[in-house]
């Protein structure tokens, strides 16, 4: 057994002992502390401000490539990627999960098999994806779908499986049938855990984009982070690794509105 | 009211048959998954380049072993793991206990903290390698860099999620603040810093084969990078097994550990 992440997404919210309004300033006071110290260090000398980079560096590196839009095209192959992945990861992930979450036979023994992909490194498999289905779009989409179906399937389950029986045996004995149970009961109980499971693999999903344009593409946020590694530009380097990270941010904000609606939709 | 207690007597019943029919069902269906995967590659139906089978995978292992091959990138990867998991595992805790006491010092990070949680983290191993080397020590940094964001977060929360009782109790009883830490914030925070070291492992594992993979000298990242061109899937289906299996012993190896030196974590 392996770990089903479920506790940290929501857990960097935990910490609610410092008011709001501290909070965003003395986080902005940190940020700021972090590129001033990072600047000053290059300025100096400390470290060597070509090979390690330095905020002014990565400011003029980011006008410069905004400016040229080579980096949009790279953007727009990460987030198609990203969307067919993730999309692909949703459909089978609920689908699948639904039905062992419905049949015990199916979740025994689809079980292991889910298990295995969530445990082990998947990464180690690309080279095995790219001689399958090819360098590019393909594998990397595959990849995405990899990495973030199980979350879906993981918590799909758990959530169908949450329901309580004695609403099924109630629409049941009014004469439902099986179709009923599932769309009156079945799935709106599992729509929390359904979500929880979107939002780990979201994250999980944009990993795999990135894992894939690193290792097997031309094209993409990905890749252009290795392409300018591979050229030492690593001012260059930053700007597709920043808009990954503000991706990431933006992905999790995202999450924690679509929980915050949730809930005020179950009037929890 | 009467229902309700029937209930659990009721499940009570079938559930231990069915543990072991998930374990029937379960070993079947990976028996059957086997079967079909030696039959299909054994016989050429598929390209057994392409796809490998069991008992090839078997054997390769044992040859692979047997020539040291195994063993020898192996403990690279071993040492690089430790070089960056211990380290990772004191710093986030102690980081993540100062954190957890003053909400302050908290919110200083706090950004930094969100932004590794929610980035694709293998998004820096260009970085990273540029900045510290091709060698060792820039796995070691990715393996801490993946590690310590879980284990700083978990730590956080176990502490700020002690119960107010045990403190109060403390107090009451004369301790001093690093009495009432050493007593009762610490120990009680134990059991989610736990569950944080082992979260992390996977994550750790991942970030130490992608740098491996990236650029290396020797490891079982490199080993896969190596055989992802020869053609021949066997070995990297040896390499994955290896890899899976030991995140799936630290993880088991931590658990034991846990119980051992925070029995009462097993209460929650």
């Amino acid at each position: 057994m392996s770990e089903i992440e479920i506790a940290p997404a929501a857990v960097a919210q935990a910490h609610a002992s410092a008011p709001g309004r501290e909070r965003l300033v003395l986080g902005l006071i940190g940020t700021l502390a972090f590129l001033v110290i990072w600047e000053a260090a290059a300025r100096l000398d400390l470290i060597n401000p070509v090979v390690v980079s330095n905020p002014s560096r990565i400011a003029e590196a980011f006008v410069a490539q905004l400016q040229s839009g080579a980096i949009f095209a790279d953007l727009r192959v990460s987030l198609i990627e990203f969307a067919v992945g993730f999309a692909l990861s949703l459909a089978v992930g609920i689908g699948l999960g639904i039905a062992m979450g419905l049949n015990r036979l199916t979740e025994y023994a689809i079980d292991p098999f889910v298990w295995f992909l969530y445990s082990s490194p998947l990464i180690a498999f690309y080279p095995l994806i790219v001689v399958w289905l090819g360098f590019g779009f393909t594998t990397v989409v595959a990849v995405t779908f990899l990495l973030s179906f199980v979350s879906v399937v993981v918590n799909t389950v758990a959530g169908v499986q949450s329901v309580d029986p004695q609403l099924v045996r109630a629409v049941r004995a009014f004469g439902g049938s099986r179709l009923d149970v599932i769309r009156k009961v079945i799935l709106p109980a599992a729509v929390p855990m359904i979500i929880a499971g979107m939002r780990i693999g979201l994250g999980r999903a944009l990993h795999g984009v990135v894992l894939g344009e690193m290792f097997s593409s031309n094209a993409g946020l990905g890749y252009r982070i290795t392409f300018y590694a591979a050229h030492l530009r690593t001012a260059d380097v930053f700007v597709p690794l920043v808009i990954l990270v503000v991706i990431g941010l933006v992905i999790n904000q995202l999450g924690n509105m679509l929980e915050a609606r949730l809930q005020a939709w179950r009037g929890v | 009211m009467a229902i309700a207690t029937e209930l659990p007597a009721e499940a009570a019943q079938p559930r231990r048959s069915l543990v072991s029919a998930r374990t029937a069902v379960g070993v079947a269906a990976v028996a059957l998954f086997l079967a079909a995967w030696q039959i299909v590659g054994a016989n050429e139906i598929v390209r057994s380049d392409l796809i490998s089978y069991p008992s090839e995978v078997a054997q390769t292992l044992i040859q692979m072993a047997a020539s040291g091959e195994l063993g020898a990138n192996a403990i690279v990867s071993l040492q690089e793991f430790l070089q960056g998991f211990i380290p990772a595992i004191l710093i986030g805790v102690a980081a993540g206990t100062a954190f957890g006491l003053s909400a302050r010092l908290h919110a200083l990070f706090e950004p930094l903290i969100v932004m590794l949680n929610t980035s694709p983290i293998i998004a820096f191993v260009p970085v990273v390698v540029v900045w510290f080397g091709v060698g060792t020590q820039s796995k070691a940094i990715m393996v801490f860099l993946a590690a310590v964001i879980p284990i700083v977060i978990n730590t956080v929360t176990g502490i700020t999620e002690v119960h107010e009782s045990w403190v109060r109790a403390c107090r009451a009883f004369g301790a001093k603040q690093p009495q009432v830490i050493a007593k009762a914030i610490l120990p009680g925070a134990l059991p989610a810093v736990m569950v944080g070291i082992r979260l992390s492992v996977g994550r750790a594992v991942v970030g130490l084969i992608a740098a491996e993979m990236y650029v290396s000298v020797r490891g079982i990242g490199r080993l896969i990078q190596v055989y992802s061109t020869s053609d021949r899937a066997a070995e990297i289906f040896v390499l994955v097994t290896v890899v899976s299996s030991f995140g799936f012993l630290m993880v088991t190896l931590l658990r034991r550990i846990e119980t051992w030196l925070a029995p009462w974590s097993l209460e929650r």
